[in-house]
C-alpha cells in the first residue's frame, strides 16, 4: 500500500534534502538486504554463487571498454572485472570470448505479460493513497522493518519466472522492466528480491486541452512550496526543547511534496509543442526536473526542456503530423532525441509498443528495443547516448542506478554477451546473466537456436601456435575489410554530418520565421 | 509539401537542373554504389554515376572514367548510392487518414473494373515521409475486402503531379485470395472465393481473347467493357496479379491457378503463415514473393494457429522461402499497416531472423526484385545505364535503422535534400 523504500532509493540519486531526514531503517536499502541475505547463507551453510563471465570485451557503460576481460559475480554482486581475476573452481563458467558484453538493458515500458506470464492484463494500480507525512514515514518504515511491502509481496506473488515472454525478452538482452510502478529484475526461474524499487515516478497531467487542471496543480505547487519554506525556517529557528508545532500542513499535496523534495519525480505525458514549453516553464518555476513521456515535439522547444533538466522516454519511430495551420516547426522528426539530447535532455528510449507481439509483425515491439534505438542513432543521437537510453537513463528514473544500468564492482550481475555489436540488427544475445545467474542461453532455447547456431568451440592446445601461418588468408579477405572500414567511416560522418544539418535546420526555421 | 512545390514553382522559372531532362549533365561521386543489378556482384567501390536527361548515362568505378567538363560533380564522400526503394504493396497513396479511404470499395466480390488511381492523393504527407526514407516507387493497390480490388497504379512519390508519378497504370490487379474477402456481404469461405476468381478469370481472359483475335485480325470488334479490360493487360502480360495470399494451402492455389492454370503473371504478396513452404514450387514457376508485413511465423502455442504451424521458434518468412530455394523475394509494408517510411525494416527483420543477405539479397529485395516482379526492371530498381535516375546517398546498409538518407534523386531531380527539408521522417 505504501511506496516507503523508493522514497529513500531516490534520496540515493537525487539531491537529499533535509525534509525527509527521518530515522533511516537499513532495510531500506536493498544493497544491505543483499548483504544480510548473504550472511543468512552462510548461517544455513549453504554455499556461495560465484559465476565467470570469461574472456569477452567488457563494455562496463561507464564509457570504458574492457577488452578480453572476466566478469566475476558472487552471490549475484560483481566482486571484479579485469584480466585473470580469481574465482573458484565451482564458479558457473559462461565462455564470452569473441563476443562483446554489456550491461543487461532495462525497459521502461513493458506490458504485464513480461512478468506476469501468458494471459495478463493491465490490472488497476493497486496502489493506496499517499497521505503521509514525515512522521507516519518514520513509523511505518520501523514497521517495515520487520514485515514486508504489501505491494512487493502481490508483485511476487504475480510474477512467472517462466514465462515465454519473459525469456523472449531476456533473449532481448533486457533484465529490468517494470510492472506498474515498480522496478522488476527479470529473475528467471526464482521469485526471491524482484522488486528493486517502487513508485520512483509519479504520474501528474498537464495539458493545454484542460486548463483547469493546469491551474489546479499550479495551486498544489504553490502550497507544497510554501509549506516547504515554512518548514525550513521552522527548523532553522526552533530550540532543542521547543514543544512548539511545526508549520500546518493542511491542503499540501504529499505526492507534490515528495516531487519538490527530490525524493521521486513527476512524470507527465506530453507530445505538443505548447504542453511541452510551458511544462518546461513550470518544472524551472518550482525547481524540479520533469520525465516527459512521448515528448514528440520536443525538439521545437529543446533549449527550454534543457534548462528545466528534463528527461523524456521516447519511441524514435514515434510520427506525429505537423500542424499545417501553425507557421512553426510542430510534428514529429527521427532527429527528436538527437536534438534533445545536445540541449541536456536524458534521453530514455521505449519500443513502439511494451508487449511482446507474437502475431508475426516484428519490428516494432519490445523484442526490437535495440532497433528502436537504432533509429534515435539514425535521427543523430550518438551511439553511447543510444546505450545509455536503455540502460543508466532507465535505471536513474527507476531509482535503481546504485545496482544496474552500468558494470561495475558493487553493482548487481546482470549481464548479457552478444556476438556482435548490441544495436546491430543481425546480433543476438547469446547469453543473459541476471543477478549472477545465467538466466538465457540462445543454444538451449527453441527461439533463436537455428538463426545462426553458435558454433561448438573445439579446444585445441596446439591452436594458438599455428595462428601466423594464416597471412595469405588475410589477403585474401582485403576486400571485406575495407567493407568494414567504409562502414565504419560512414557513420563517423554520419554523426558529423547530422549537426551540420541540424544547424541548417534551425537557420531554416529562423528564415521561415522572418 | 513546402519543398515539393518550392521546386515546382522552381522548375517553372528556371532553367532545368544538372540531371534533370534538358538540363546538364550530373556527375554523382561516392565511395560505394550499390547498384543492385541483378547479376555480378551489385557493387562500385568508389565509383562515379553520370546522369543526363534524367536517365543513368554511366556508372564506373572514379579511375575508370573521365567525368566530362560541362557536368556538374556532387561528391556525397564517404555515403553510399543505391537505387530508390520499392514497395509492391501500399495503401498510403489513397489513405490520407483514418477518415478518407479511398480504396476500399467492396461492392461486389470482385471488382475488376475499379481503379486505385482515380483515390491516390499527390503530395500525400504518408508518401512524402515514405520518400525521405528512400521509397521513390510505390504500387498502390485496392484493399482486400473483395476477392478481386481492382486497378493498381505504379507510382513514382518524388514528384508532385499525377502525371509525373505515373509509372504504369495498371500497375497491377490486385487479388486476395483469402484471409479478409470472408466479411464481404452474406461472409464467404475459401471455397467461394476461388470460384468467384476462377469465373472472373474465364471471363475476364476470354474477354482479352477476343480483343486479342480483333487486333490480330481474325475476329469481329468485341463490345468495349470497362470490367474487363485489365485481363487485356494480364493476357498481353504488360500488368501482372498481385495477390494478397497467406498460408501454404492459399499460396499454392495462388501459384497452381494464377499463374498454372491461367498463365497470369503473378507474385506473392505477404505470403505469410507457414506460406514459406511453397517457396520451391514459386522458384519452379517463376513467381516472386513480396513479403510482409508479416515477417515471421513465431511460436505457435502461444497463438491462433491459422497456419497448423509447428513452429516452436521465430521463423524468418524471408529466410523460409530462401532456404526452399525462391530467388526472387522482396519486402512490402502494407503501408499505412506498417509505416511508409519502414519498408527497409521489413529487410532488418528478414535478416536478423535468418535470410542470408551475404549477396545483398536484403538490399536487392527492397529493388532490382521488386522491380522485376512487378514488370518495371527496364526503368527502376538498379543502378544501370538507361535506367531512371532514381538515386539515394544513404549513410550505410539500407536494411541498418542507423543509416539514413541524405538526399534523394527521381529522374534526375532532386526530390528530398535533408539538408534544405525542414525536418526528416
Amino acid at each position: 500500500m505504501l511506496r516507503i523504500t523508493h522514497l529513500f532509493l531516490a534520496v540515493l540519486f537525487g539531491a537529499a534534502p533535509a525534509l525527509w531526514a527521518a530515522p533511516v531503517s537499513p532495510v531500506a536499502f536493498d544493497d544491505d538486504e543483499e548483504e544480510e541475505e548473504a550472511e543468512e547463507d552462510e548461517d544455513e551453510d549453504e554455499k556461495d554463487h560465484w559465476i565467470a563471465v570469461v574472456g569477452g570485451d567488457v563494455h562496463t557503460g561507464t564509457g570504458a571498454v574492457l577488452r578480453g576481460a572476466t566478469v566475476v559475480a558472487k552471490n549475484g554482486v560483481i566482486e571484479e572485472i579485469g584480466w585473470d581475476p580469481w574465482f573458484p573452481e565451482e564458479a558457473e563458467i559462461v565462455d564470452a570470448a569473441g563476443y562483446f558484453v554489456y550491461p543487461g538493458l532495462i525497459a521502461m515500458e513493458a506490458a504485464p505479460g513480461i512478468v506476469q506470464g501468458g494471459g495478463a492484463v493491465e490490472e488497476e494500480d493497486t496502489h493506496g493513497p499517499h497521505g503521509l507525512d514525515t512522521q507516519e514515514i518514520a513509523n511505518h518504515l520501523a514497521r517495515f522493518a520487520t514485515e514486508p511491502q504489501p505491494t512487493q509481496a502481490a508483485i511476487e506473488d504475480s510474477y512467472d519466472p517462466f514465462g515465454q515472454n519473459l525469456i523472449l525478452a531476456l533473449a532481448t538482452g533486457i533484465t529490468t522492466t517494470v510492472n506498474g510502478d515498480a522496478a522488476i529484475k527479470l529473475k528467471r526461474r526464482e521469485i526471491d528480491d524482484i522488486v528493486m524499487s517502487e513508485g520512483s515516478l509519479q504520474s501528474f497531467t498537464w495539458s493545454r486541452r484542460n486548463p483547469a487542471g493546469k491551474r489546479a496543480l499550479r495551486e498544489k505547487f504553490e502550497r507544497a512550496s510554501e509549506y516547504t519554506r515554512e518548514l525550513r525556517e521552522f527548523e532553522q529557528t526552533k530550540s532543542k526543547d521547543d514543544e512548539e508545532k511545526g508549520p500546518s500542513d493542511k491542503g499540501v499535496d504529499k505526492q507534490v511534496l515528495a516531487v519538490l523534495g527530490g525524493q521521486t519525480r513527476a512524470k507527465f505525458t506530453a507530445n505538443d509543442r505548447t504542453d511541452l514549453l510551458s511544462l518546461a516553464r513550470f518544472a524551472q518555476e518550482f525547481d524540479f526536473r520533469p520525465v516527459i513521456e512521448g515528448c514528440q515535439e520536443g525538439w521545437t522547444v529543446a533549449d527550454e526542456l534543457g534548462r528545466a533538466g528534463a528527461t523524456a522516454i521516447l519511441t524514435p519511430r514515434d510520427t506525429k503530423r505537423a500542424r499545417e495551420e501553425l507557421q512553426l516547426e510542430t510534428g514529429s522528426t527521427i532527429e527528436n532525441a538527437a536534438i534533445l539530447y545536445r540541449h541536456g535532455v536524458q534521453i530514455a528510449v521505449v519500443p513502439g509498443s511494451p508487449d511482446v507481439n507474437l502475431g508475426g509483425i516484428m519490428g516494432r515491439d519490445l523484442l526490437a528495443l535495440p532497433i528502436e534505438v537504432g533509429f534515435a542513432v539514425r535521427g543523430g543521437l550518438p551511439e553511447e547516448a543510444g546505450l545509455a537510453s536503455v540502460t543508466t537513463v532507465p535505471a536513474r528514473l527507476l531509482g535503481i542506478s546504485h545496482r544496474v544500468g552500468t558494470l561495475e564492482e558493487g553493482k548487481d550481475c546482470d549481464l548479457i554477451v552478444t556476438d556482435g555489436d548490441w544495436m546491430h540488427y543481425e546480433t543476438f544475445v547469446q547469453y543473459t546473466v541476471v543477478a549472477g545467474k545465467l538466466a538465457y542461453d540462445k543454444q538451449e532455447e527453441v527461439f533463436f537456436s537455428h538463426i545462426r547456431p553458435r558454433p561448438v568451440v573445439e579446444v585445441e592446445e596446439t591452436e594458438d601456435e599455428t595462428e601466423p601461418a594464416e597471412t595469405p588468408d588475410e589477403e585474401t579477405e582485403e576486400v571485406d575489410d575495407d567493407d568494414d572500414d567504409d562502414e565504419g567511416e560512414n557513420d563517423d560522418e554520419a554523426a558529423g554530418d547530422d549537426e551540420e544539418g541540424a544547424d541548417e535546420g534551425e537557420d531554416e526555421e529562423s528564415e521561415d520565421e522572418g | 509539401m513546402i519543398l515539393a512545390l518550392t521546386l515546382a514553382v522552381l522548375a517553372s522559372d528556371t532553367p532545368a537542373a544538372p540531371g534533370q531532362v534538358g538540363g546538364s549533365g550530373l556527375a554523382i561521386r561516392s565511395a560505394k554504389i550499390l547498384t543492385c543489378a541483378r547479376e555480378g556482384a551489385g557493387v562500385v567501390d568508389r565509383g562515379v554515376l553520370l546522369v543526363r536527361d534524367g536517365k543513368i548515362e554511366a556508372i564506373e568505378r572514379a579511375r575508370d572514367l573521365e567525368i566530362p567538363a560541362d557536368y556538374e560533380l556532387v561528391d556525397v564522400g564517404d555515403k553510399w548510392l543505391m537505387p530508390g526503394i520499392i514497395d509492391l504493396h501500399c495503401h498510403a497513396g489513397a489513405i490520407e487518414s483514418l477518415f478518407i479511404n479511398d480504396l476500399n470499395d467492396v461492392v461486389y466480390l470482385t471488382n475488376p473494373g475499379l481503379r486505385a488511381w482515380t483515390g491516390t492523393k499527390p503530395g500525400n504527407p504518408r508518401l512524402l515521409t515514405g520518400l525521405q526514407a528512400g521509397v521513390t516507387t510505390v504500387l498502390v493497390i485496392p484493399g482486400s475486402g473483395s476477392s478481386i480490388g481492382g486497378w493498381g497504379v505504379l507510382l513514382k512519390t518524388g514528384h508532385d503531379r499525377y502525371e509525373e508519378m505515373l509509372l504504369r497504370n495498371p500497375g497491377s490487379m490486385k487479388i486476395a485470395q483469402w484471409g479478409n474477402p470472408e466479411s464481404w456481404g452474406p461472409g464467404v469461405a475459401k471455397t467461394f472465393e476461388t470460384y468467384a476468381i476462377r469465373d472472373a478469370f474465364t471471363r475476364g481472359l476470354a474477354y482479352a481473347r477476343r480483343w486479342h483475335a480483333f487486333e490480330e485480325g481474325s475476329g469481329e470488334e468485341p463490345e468495349f467493357d470497362p470490367q474487363w479490360e485489365i485481363f487485356r493487360h494480364l493476357l498481353e502480360k504488360d500488368t501482372q496479379a498481385s495477390v494478397h495470399t497467406q498460408v501454404y494451402q492459399v499460396v499454392l492455389k495462388t501459384i497452381t491457378q494464377i499463374k498454372g492454370e491461367f498463365g497470369v503473371d503473378v507474385y506473392i504478396d505477404h505470403g505469410s503463415i507457414g506460406a514459406w513452404r511453397a517457396g520451391g514450387i514459386a522458384q519452379e514457376m517463376g513467381v516472386p514473393a513480396i513479403l510482409g508485413p508479416r515477417n515471421a511465423d513465431t511460436p505457435a502455442r502461444g497463438f491462433i494457429n491459422w497456419g497448423q504451424l509447428d513452429t516452436e521458434g521465430f521463423k524468418g518468412i524471408a529466410a523460409g522461402y530462401q532456404e526452399m530455394g525462391l530467388e526472387l523475394i522482396g519486402f512490402n509494408t502494407d503501408s499505412p499497416v506498417i509505416p511508409q517510411q519502414e519498408l527497409p525494416v521489413q529487410a532488418t527483420i528478414a535478416a536478423r531472423l535468418g535470410f542470408d543477405d551475404s549477396e545483398m539479397q536484403a538490399v536487392r529485395g527492397l529493388t532490382i526484385v521488386p522491380a522485376i516482379a512487378a514488370g518495371i526492371d527496364d526503368r527502376v530498381g538498379s543502378l544501370e545505364v538507361g535506367k531512371d535516375a532514381d538515386v539515394l546517398v544513404i549513410s550505410g546498409h539500407p536494411a541498418d535503422p542507423r543509416s539514413w538518407v541524405q538526399r534523394v534523386w527521381q529522374d534526375g531531380e532532386v526530390v528530398y535534400d535533408s539538408e534544405t527539408e525542414r525536418r526528416r521522417w
